[in-house]
Parts: structure tokens; sequence; C-alpha cells
């Protein structure tokens, strides 16, 4: 049985033909039974949801609400913060830490009647492409659609739970080179990534403040373009938040009639049978009326993923800093001095991955190799948007193959070395590092399994994003 | 020794909390009572919590920046700098780096010498660390987050002081300064300071963390006469840093291995950089007032009167403005010795400021006036004034309540002067016999009887008058 789409839930609810309580409770059972196989939550909020169900249901029955999410259940990328609700962005180091207060999208999508219904895996603070980099004592997510196989990450729970489910139900997630795009492409389901500043990122626990971005996980376009919606727009307790109105996503029109530029590049650097699906796609899309080229982005296909890596890492390492045991998160046995006791707490909490950032990101921003480094990456990113600028002269929206291949089995990802697990994010990096909006949809499927075709549109071109994407949906069905 | 003296290099990095009403990235107010109770997710560095900027603190950075005669950066951006201490809520500060808010600027001394400012940025305070009993004996340290996020500037001047008196002149000047810009409450807001000092040729010392103008002055006396001694010994003065203890005026070394710092500094990534325009620039400059240097100039020109006083007169904001509005109905010489002896003894004397004592210019103007007229003697004049000062009295209605005019009539005075002549023999004796002490005495009784409502003066010469005549 197909799940039903957001508008058409909401649709029923209104009339009172699903009990929103009901509803949660199925959906919190599923994924009960459905967890210990799959590993897609790491907090699973069933006495929040059900409240928050029956307070909706309530409501619905004195008429007043009327929200855009009426009763649907939301997964929520554990980096973001839920009042009261354990949130540890996939670390140890964060176990306890239950926020005093919701992030601006949590707020955004209660507002509108959404149940949360728990926390989804990740990538210790986003640190991975595969959802294996997990935190101390996590597990690993595994691929609904092979358990041998990587969800993608970082927002690897929430594309699987997305790809799982039976019921309707759409996820917040977050990208910061590829975190939503990634997962969504291994997954076969829509990932939507907006313009940076977008969405509101208070209450987002940061991996690279200046990179990271909210954005959602749906079944389809339509249902991943209506919670983007719901989540855009202004908030004064984010200085990076843009002021731009937000655009109708939610009952978008179909359209391909755009001028579409291929990537060539990414898709040359791609495999053969992940570019055989693309080049599909964009057949389809040149059907439905789009005129597609070919073009280049020289600069970012070669210095785009240095370039984000040395950010990223050194904003990481920053933004880690604060971890020390002192006030939140994990606590350690109270000895030594300062210095002694938080270098305890650290070298606990923290994985691998992450103790490779902090001490990549901390080496690249020093004195003495600030300059040649993160400066330098700095001014590289500068550039790279103006390449893409460019381009979006000429074309609306721009093509390629989400990943280069598709979900790896975990045994191949154990063969990476961190540089050619790094070298994976290839396609998502550049427009994650330029702030373009982005979406992921399966254009087709390779070795049994999904084939994740990226569009990017220029900033704040989510609708030109949504209605082609809606277009090339119904026609692949 | 003479030139000895001037061997000594000070400089000095001056951190001023600014009076802003919230902190500078979050709503949390700067002042409150209990601990931990001004703080909010923000200035706690809560994971999730994100910083917005209090545009008011950057109106006060330009402000000290512009009196400090600086150039203004009008690309305005923070960095953050990485560090790890119990006091930072995040283990990263939010601070200006590569461009400070101003730069370039100078602040002249009251000697007229002009002591070069390198920079003046934007930052956030950390927050304060709690010994209960102190620093030596306490098991555990507490950290009060009231502090955190508090805005500061820092001012960083070149190494152009020659002694710890100057050093102590220019933190004189530079409080005058902010005070005038009403953006530093003496009193409520902290300033803190990193000294340095070095003999010519020798190694630089910096004295971390000095709380105070008296502080600074101390610990440079202390480091200058350490050093001179260190290279008397034919020792050779090590790079270090060191830190003051406020209770034995000395410095310790707190570690000699003065590299480079590691901050890894990057662009704060919370907060967006923006351009400073040519309009709102000129806003801020428009609202500066007239500062203490100039005023005091233009005293001496309009109103002739003495460097000291005209100095006196313009080091407090205040002070000044009631001056110039006295002096529309009260004479000039008579308000500015009032004002300057008179009523700044009484605010020093029981440590007030302009602001606890709020005076009202027309109260003081009624009191100068009677002054002015000889209704009223210097001593009632100035115990009215005191009255006011400390119970909000109206000085003319006390004097008239307490009887203390000057109504007076000749023979009153004669007769008060005649009785105590006639009861005090012995005193007379003693004066006509050279005892100077002996007309006070009489002078005093004469005073008592007649309720101080004649001058000390005008009776001192009836009394001699009388005496002699004898
Ligand atoms: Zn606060």
């Amino acid at each position: 049985m197909e799940a039903m789409s957001i508008a058409d839930f909401v649709k029923q609810v209104v009339m009172g033909k699903i009990s929103v309580v009901q509803h949660t409770e199925q959906v919190l059972s599923e994924i009960d039974s459905t967890n210990p196989k799959f590993n897609h939550f790491n907090l699973i909020a069933s006495e929040l949801a059900l409240q928050q169900a029956k307070e909706v249901e309530a409501e619905i029955k004195t008429g007043r609400h009327k929200g855009k999410l009426l009763g649907v259940p939301i997964s929520v990328k554990d980096c973001i913060c839920v009042k009261g609700v354990e949130s540890r962005a996939g670390s140890k180091i964060l176990s306890g830490y239950r926020p005093t207060f919701n992030a601006t999208v949590i707020e955004r999508v209660r507002a509108e009647g959404a149940i949360i219904v728990g926390k989804t895996l990740q990538d210790e603070f986003g640190f991975g492409t595969f959802c294996t980099n997990t935190g101390v004592d996590f597990p690993t997510p595994l691929n609904p659609l092979d358990k041998s196989r990587s969800c993608g990450g970082s927002s690897g729970g929430s594309a699987g739970f997305t790809a799982l489910t039976e019921f309707t139900h759409a996820g917040i997630a977050e990208s910061t080179g590829g975190s939503i795009a990634c997962p969504a492409a291994f997954c076969g389901v829509v990932g939507f990534t907006p313009t940076y500043g977008r969405v509101s990122r208070y209450g987002l626990m940061d991996y690279a403040n200046s990179l990271d971005k909210i954005g959602t996980m749906g079944k389809t376009v339509a249902d991943a373009s209506l919670l983007l919606e719901v989540i855009s727009g202004h908030d004064s307790s984010d200085s990076t938040s843009l002021p731009e109105p937000v655009p109708n996503l939610g009952e978008g029109e179909g359209d391909a009639r755009f001028k579409v530029g291929i990537v060539k590049e990414l898709f040359e650097k791609s495999d053969e049978s992940v570019r055989k699906e693309c080049e599909k796609a964009v057949a389809q899309m040149e059907k439905l009326g789009a005129s597609v080229k070919e073009l280049s982005l020289p600069l970012n296909s070669e210095y785009g993923v240095a370039a984000y890596y040395l950010l990223s890492m050194s904003e990481a390492s920053t933004n880690l800093a604060k971890f020390c045991g002192m006030r939140y998160g994990l606590h350690g046995k109270l000895e030594g001095s300062f210095n002694e006791y938080f270098s305890k707490v650290r070298s606990e909490g923290f994985g691998k991955e992450a103790k490779r950032r902090i001490l990549l990101g901390t080496f690249a921003r020093m004195s003495g190799f600030r300059d040649a480094y993160y400066l330098r990456a700095a001014k590289a990113r500068t550039k790279l948007i103006n390449e893409f600028k460019e381009v979006f002269k000429e074309v609306d929206v721009l093509v390629n193959p989400t990943m280069p291949v598709v979900a790896p089995k975990f045994s191949e990802i154990k063969k990476l070395s961190p540089m050619q697990h790094y070298a994976m994010d290839l396609c998502t990096v550049p427009a994650n590092l330029a702030g373009l909006p982005h979406l992921s949809l399966t254009a087709g499927t390779a070795k049994k399994m999904p084939v994740g075709l990226m569009l990017t549109a220029d900033h704040l071109q989510e609708q030109n994003l949504s209605s082609a994407a809606l277009s090339l949906e119904g026609a692949l069905k | 020794m003479s030139e000895e003296k001037n061997d000594v290099i000070i400089g000095l990095e001056c951190h001023v909390q600014l009076d802003t009403d919230s902190k500078l990235f979050c709503g949390c107010p700067t002042t409150a009572e209990e601990p931990n109770s001004a703080c909010c997710e923000v200035c706690l560095g809560f994971p999730g919590s994100k910083p917005v900027l209090n545009k008011k603190a950057v109106d006060y950075a330009l402000k000290v920046s512009m009196a400090l005669n600086c150039e203004i950066n009008k690309e305005f951006f923070f960095s953050r700098k990485t560090y790890f201490y119990p006091d930072m809520s995040k283990n990263f500060q939010i601070t200006q780096y590569e461009v400070p808010v101003g730069k370039n600027g100078y602040l002249t001394l009251s000697s007229g010498k002009k002591i070069k400012i390198e920079r003046v940025h934007i930052e956030e305070d950390p927050a304060a660390l709690v010994h209960e009993s102190g620093l030596a004996m306490s098991r555990q340290t507490m950290v009060d987050y009231n502090r955190s996020g508090i805005p500061l500037v820092e001012i960083v001047t070149a190494p152009d002081m020659r002694s710890p008196q100057e050093a102590r002149d220019f933190l004189d000047q530079l409080t005058t300064v902010l005070q005038y810009l009403g953006v530093f409450d003496e009193r409520e807001g902290t300033l803190k300071v990193d000294s340095n000092l070095s003999i010519k040729g020798g190694e630089r010392v910096e004295v971390k963390n000095i709380t105070g103008k008296k502080g600074v002055e101390k610990a440079m006396s202390y480091e200058a006469v350490r050093q001179k001694g260190v290279i008397l010994k034919g020792e050779a003065v090590r790079r270090e840093t060191r830190a003051f203890n406020e209770k034995t005026l000395t410095t310790r070394s707190l570690r000699t291995k003065e590299t480079e710092e590691g901050y890894g500094y990057i662009f704060e990534p919370d907060l967006t950089a923006f351009e400073l325009d040519e309009k709102y620039l000129n806003s801020i400059k428009q609202s500066l007032p007239e500062l203490h240097d100039s005023k005091a100039k233009r005293f001496v020109q309009q109103y002739s009167l003495d460097g000291y006083t005209a100095g006196v007169l313009s080091r407090n904001p205040h002070l000044g403005n009631i001056f110039e509005q006295a002096i529309k109905s009260v004479d000039v010489a008579l308000a500015a010795k009032f004002l300057t002896r008179e009523l700044l003894g009484i605010l020093n004397y029981n440590s007030l400021s302009f602001e606890e004592a709020d005076l009202k210019v027309e109260e003081l103007v009624g009191l100068m006036q009677l002054l002015e007229k000889g209704e009223v003697s210097e001593k009632n004049a100035k115990q009215a004034l005191i009255k006011y000062v400390l119970e909000k009295a109206s000085p003319r209605k006390f004097i008239e309540e307490q009887g203390l005019k000057k109504d007076l009539d000749e023979t009153e005075l004669l007769n008060a002067i005649e009785a105590a002549v006639n009861e005090n023999r012995p005193a007379v004796a003693d004066f006509k016999k050279g005892e100077k002490k002996a007309l006070h005495f009489l002078v005093g009784k004469v005073m008592q009887s007649t309720k101080g409502k004649a001058d000390a003066r005008e009776i001192q010469k009836k009394l001699k008058e009388r005496i002699e005549a004898e």
C-alpha cells in the first residue's frame, strides 16, 4: 500500500476520516518494531507524540485548527533541538542534553499541527557520507532496500525511515555538504535542501555554521516541498536568516520548461550505471519541454571538495570546543585540572571522525597555516560561487548525479580511506558550498538500488526546483 | 637619576564594560542581583543557540573610537577566538580580529602629550570565576554567567607611556572621555587592563587582568622597580606574563613561555558581515558631546578661568553643565569656587557620583544667589548644601526654617562681641599678649551666639577693633 501524500492525509484528518491519535499510535508501533532492525531512530518520542496527537485531535474537534501538517508524523534529525527531548547530534558527548528551547523549525511545524515522533540517527555532528561515523555507542542505520548497504549520510536515519515507513511522514533533516541529498539518493526518496539562510538555523547544533542548512526529506516532491514551505522564512533569532518572502511550494504545479544545464564533469566522474540512469531522466526532461545543454563547472569540480572540507572542519573544530563536560551533556569524574578534566571527557565522548575533524580543522586555522588553508579556502569559496553565478546567467536548473555511486555495501565502505570517503561528496559539495538550493529525486535504478538525480537552482529559486522536479517525478512513474 | 625614569616603556590594553541595558548577543540584562540569574541559552553557550547583535554596543564602540580620534573601518564583522577556559561558555569568544571598529587614534594626557591608540574593538565578556574563600584557599571554583556576554570595548595603546603616573593619567583621561560619552558607568562597570612594561632595551613583561586605575599604577610601579632590580643585579629581564596581587601590591610570574598563542581565529559564521554606511556614521558623529579637553579650553577662553579650575569643572560632564547653567544668573568666580570646592568636596567626602546625588540646578543656583547677595554666610551655605546633597532638603527653605539668613544688624553683632569680650577676659588678655589662637576662640564664641549668621571674617575684624580700642 502506498502512503498517502501529506496534502491528502491532512484533508482526511480534517474530514474526520483519520484519527490523529490512532494514526500516531500506528506510526509509533511501526517504529518500535522496525527500529531494532534498521536503527533509523536513536530516540522514539512516544509520550510526547501521543500527547501532541491528543492535543491536535482535541483542537480539530473544536474546529479551530487549520494547520498544513495537521496530525502529520514528522521525524527530526538528532542535531535539531526539541525542547525537553534528549538531543545529541548523534554524539555521546551530548548524552543527557535536553534543550530548554525548541528550534525555530520545530516551533513552525508544531504551529501547523505536526506530531514529532522522534530523533533520527546521523553521523556524529554530521561528519560523514554513509552514516557509518555515528557516535560512540551509537548503532549504524541500515538501508531499508538492502540491509547490507548504507543509508547514506549524514541524515541517514531520516532518509531510511522516510523510505521504510508505510505511513504518511516527512523528515526534518540537515545538510552541510550534501547530508540531505546523499541519503535521499541512496534510499530512493526526495531530499530538498534550501538556499542557505532560507530556513532558520536557530536550534540547530552546528557542524559548520556558514554551510549548515535545515531541509526536508519526503516520499514525494510534493511532501518535501510542503514541509520546506512550512519551515522556511525569516527568523530574527538567526542573524543569517534571509528576509525574502517564502514562495508557495506545497501547492506548486509541475512544469519542466526550463533551461537545463548538464554539469559535464560530474557526469563524467560518476559510475557508468549511475550516469546512464541520470541521462535517461534528462532525456525525459527534454520531452517535458526543457531545453538542455551541456556545460562545465571546472573550478567547482576540481577544488570544491578541498575548499569544503577545509572550511567545514575549521568551523567544526571551533563549534566542538564548547563540549567540555561542564554545563550539559556527558560529565566525567571531577578530578585533575580543568584541562585534564575536559580532555578526558572529550576523549571518551567524541568518536574517531569527530576527533579527526577537530585536529584537521584546528590545524587549518592555526597561525602559520591559516593563510595557506583556512583563508585560501575562504577565498576559493568566493570564486566557486562566482562560477555558479556565471552559469545561472545561461540556465535555470543544473543537473548532475546526486552521488557518483549507488548506496555502497558496508563491506565496501570499510575499504575506503578518509580521502576516498571525502571524495564521494564530489557532486553534492559545490551546491552546498555556494549555499544553492538543490533537490535530489530518484531517476531510476542500478544494481537494484535507486539512483538519485540532483537539480540545483540559483539562490532563492526553490520554486523552480520544485516545479521541475514535480514534472519529472510524474513522468518517471 | 632622572634619565632612568624615561627608560620605562608602558603600553595598555583596556577592557571597558559598555553600559548597555542588555548583553552583546542576547536580551539578558547586564545587571542582576543573584548569581546566574541573568542568563539564557545564548550567553550560556547551549548547543543550538545563536547570537544576535545588540546594535547599541556598536553605537557605543563607534562613539568611543571617534572620541579617541580613530579612523573608522566601515567593514564590520566578528571573529571567533578559540581557547579553553572555564569562564568561557563556548570555549570561544566572539571578538573582532582582522578589522577592529577603530584604529590609529590618540588620547591627549593632561600634560598635552598624545598617546597613540592602535585599535578599538568590540568583544564579549566571559563569565566570572568566583572563589568563595579566596583563590588560594578555595577547593572549588564557581562560575557566575551573569557577566557572560556583557559587551566590552578593548582599547589598545602603543607603548607610548614613560611612567606609571602617565599610565594612570591615561586611564583618568580615558574614563573621563567614556563618561562624557555616557557609555561607561564607573561605579557599575569594570575596567580591566592588561598592562605591559619594559625597561628600554629589555624584554617586555605583561601584567594581566588588573582591575581599576589605581591598580595599574601600583602594578606598573612595582614592575618598574622589580625590573630595574633585575638589571642592577646584572641579569636580564625575562619575557613573561605576570599577575598582580591587589593586597600585597606585587606581581608574580604566571608563565614564561610567551609564544604567539594559537587562538586559530575564524570569521564568526553565525553573524553576518555588514557595511557601516555614511549616514549612520554621521549620525553617531553628530551625537558626540563636547569632550572634556575642548570644554576646558573653551572655559579658559570664554570665562577667563584659570587652567586648573577649568580642568576640574570640565572633568565631569554634569559639573560642567551645572556651571554653565549657574553662570547665567551668578558670578563666574563665585560659581566656579562654590562648585569646585564646596560641591565637589561634599560629593567626594561622601563618595557620591553626580548620578547618585541627582542635583537640581535651580536649587544650587538659588543657594549661590543668596551667597552672592551676602544674605547667607559661607559656613551656613555649606551646611545647607550638605543637607541638600544628603537629604534633598531645599537649601532656600532650610536656611529660611533654621533662621540662618544673615539678618543680623550692626548693633546685634556689636552686642554679641561686647558679651564675648566681657565673658572671656583671660582669652582677651592672651590675645593682647600676642596669642593669635585666642582671637579664633573669641570668634567662635561670637559665631555661636549669633548662630553663624555673621561672617567669620567680619567678626574677626570687629573683635580686633573692639579689643584694640581698650
Ligand atoms: Zn543571555
